[in-house]
């Protein structure tokens, strides 16, 4: 018979280490969000332009994110890349909490490539006389993007955004493989320590979970309540 | 089958067969069982040199574990019936009663001891730490504030740890990604069995080397199913008479002994349980 005492894994030191991942994980998703989606905006920019050769080396970077597993990604940021850099940079980084800097560089690249390609296709549902009509009016093309194009392009692609957000949330686990100190790699710790399987994954599980749903509820938010309605 | 024929008596007495066939499974004594079969199932592990592994020549696996399990069998009177496990299937396949021993690097902790049951303790190895040559470090003291690698959820972690609570413990999936984080200078200082570790330091030509003193010495048993008092007792007999005929230390020497690419002399003899609890 399974005794559950959720208590063993809920205390003292083991407690800590679970916030520590939660904070750790939430810390990680939300930076990488960030610079994630700011890469993003200035990749359909710049694809916009129509300037070929520019065009050849962000689609070599999107299909390099998209066509190689997150995790290979991780470890060429933390174990291939400090090769090539001058020791002096390697050294700062190592001392400054390289674990993570490098998952998250991995990360936000990652998602990076794919929400512009979300962006993209809200991008291409946007009528092109628009842009003639803007820059008619006398509007930059940085205007024209900031003010017409892109605020209706992310309106159309707010529910693959999501999806995206939800792919990167849950990516965040697997810095646990270079030694962040996350979430799943908490939960791996207590398992190993108490053998309290069950319990312990069962919390990672629900915290999973309770975010996930957090992340699906303000996508829906902003479709509802904070975005310019169409007329 | 038709449910209308089965009385109230009838589901009675099978519910009485079934109950008194689950609590003689439960309290049968494992030991009778053993002997009545003739044979000792002994679980190592198939692809750790040297304890346990496929030698190439033969195709069998071959080590100290497996010479241990032999020794044992012999020395209980059994036939051996030799079978492999993984490292996550060690305490697994004890529980569920699908092996009588299991021989397989088995390091004793609190927690496992509360899964199973412990033989005594029949050899410790020593846990050090490995740092580049010109780092300059000596003993393992000067990386008290360091930063240190180790394999996720190994002992080599939980005793960093405990020693130098100050120090920075990252850890990894397996052996080579810690040691490339060593060789990359993310860390100062590898934390791992010296017989793990041999590895790294002989094949590196000099780069590599154990620093002075011991995190711990880890302490290893054989494992056995919890409450068989009986089998329990028949192990540790067998290991005793092991130890006062030199097998013991015959058979490690084999394996890890001086002259040998281990060179770690058993300095730590059978000890008992009771000694760590």
């Amino acid at each position: 018979m399974i005794n559950l005492d959720f208590g063993a894994v809920l205390q003292g030191q083991y407690l800590d280490w679970l916030i520590g991942g939660a904070f750790t994980s939430l810390g990680l998703f939300a930076t990488s969000w960030i610079c994630a989606f700011a890469l993003a905006v200035i990749i359909v920019a710049l694809r916009a332009l129509d300037f070929a050769p520019l065009e050849w080396v962000i689609a070599a970077y999107v299909n390099y994110h998209r066509n190689v597993p997150g995790l290979v990604q991780i470890f060429v940021w933390y174990f291939g890349v400090p090769e090539l850099l001058p020791s002096s940079i390697t050294g700062f980084i190592n001392e400054h909490n390289g674990e993570f800097i490098f998952a998250l560089i991995a990360l936000f690249l990652n998602a990076a490539a794919y929400m512009s390609e979300d962006l993209r296709s809200g991008l291409r549902s946007v009528a092109t006389t628009q842009m003639e009509a803007a820059r008619a009016l006398g509007l930059s093309y940085v205007q024209t993007m900031r003010d017409v194009l892109l605020p209706q392009a992310i309106r159309v692609s707010v529910a693959p955004l999501v999806n995206q957000s939800l792919s990167l949330f849950k990516s965040t686990s697997l810095a646990m493989a270079i030694g962040v100190a996350e979430m799943t790699y908490s939960s791996r710790q207590i398992e190993n320590e108490t053998y309290r399987t069950f319990e312990t994954f069962a919390i990672a599980s629900i915290f999973y979970l309770v975010m996930s749903w957090t992340i699906m509820a303000v996508g829906a938010y902003y479709n509802r309540h904070l975005q310019v309605k169409e007329r | 089958m038709n449910l209308k024929f089965i009385s109230k008596r009838h589901l009675a007495m099978l519910v009485a067969v079934v109950t008194c066939t689950f609590s003689v499974a439960a309290y049968a004594d494992r030991l009778a069982d053993i002997k009545a079969r003739g044979t000792l199932i002994c679980a190592t592990l198939t692809s750790s040199e040297p304890v346990g592994f496929v030698d190439p020549a033969t195709r069998q696996v071959v080590g100290y574990d497996v010479d241990m399990c032999a020794a044992m069998a012999k020395e209980m009177g059994l036939k051996l019936e030799q079978k492999g496990v993984s490292v996550e299937a060690r305490i697994p396949e004890l529980t569920l009663g699908r092996v009588d021993l299991v021989i397989a690097a088995l390091g004793w902790t609190k927690e496992r001891a509360q899964q199973i049951d412990f033989s005594s303790i029949h050899y410790q190895i020593p846990i050090k730490l490995i740092a580049h040559t010109e780092s300059g470090f000596t003993k393992i003291d000067d990386l008290s504030t360091k930063r240190i690698s180790a394999n996720k959820g190994s002992t080599p972690e939980l005793y960093a740890r405990r020693m130098f609570p100050k120090a920075t413990v990252l850890t990894f999936q397996d052996s080579p990604s810690a040691f490339l984080a060593l060789a990359q200078n993310k860390v100062q200082a590898l934390a791992m069995s010296q017989t793990s570790g041999v590895r790294f330091v002989n094949e590196s030509n000099g780069k590599y080397k154990f620093l002075d003193g011991i995190l711990a010495f880890e302490p290893t048993g054989m494992g056995v199913k919890k409450d068989e008092p009986a089998l329990l007792a028949a192990v540790n007999g067998a290991l005793e008479r092991l130890e006062k005929s030199g097998q013991n230390d015959a058979i490690w020497n084999k394996w890890f002994g001086v002259g040998t690419k281990y060179n770690i002399p058993r300095e730590k003899k059978l000890t008992p349980i009771s000694a760590f609890q």
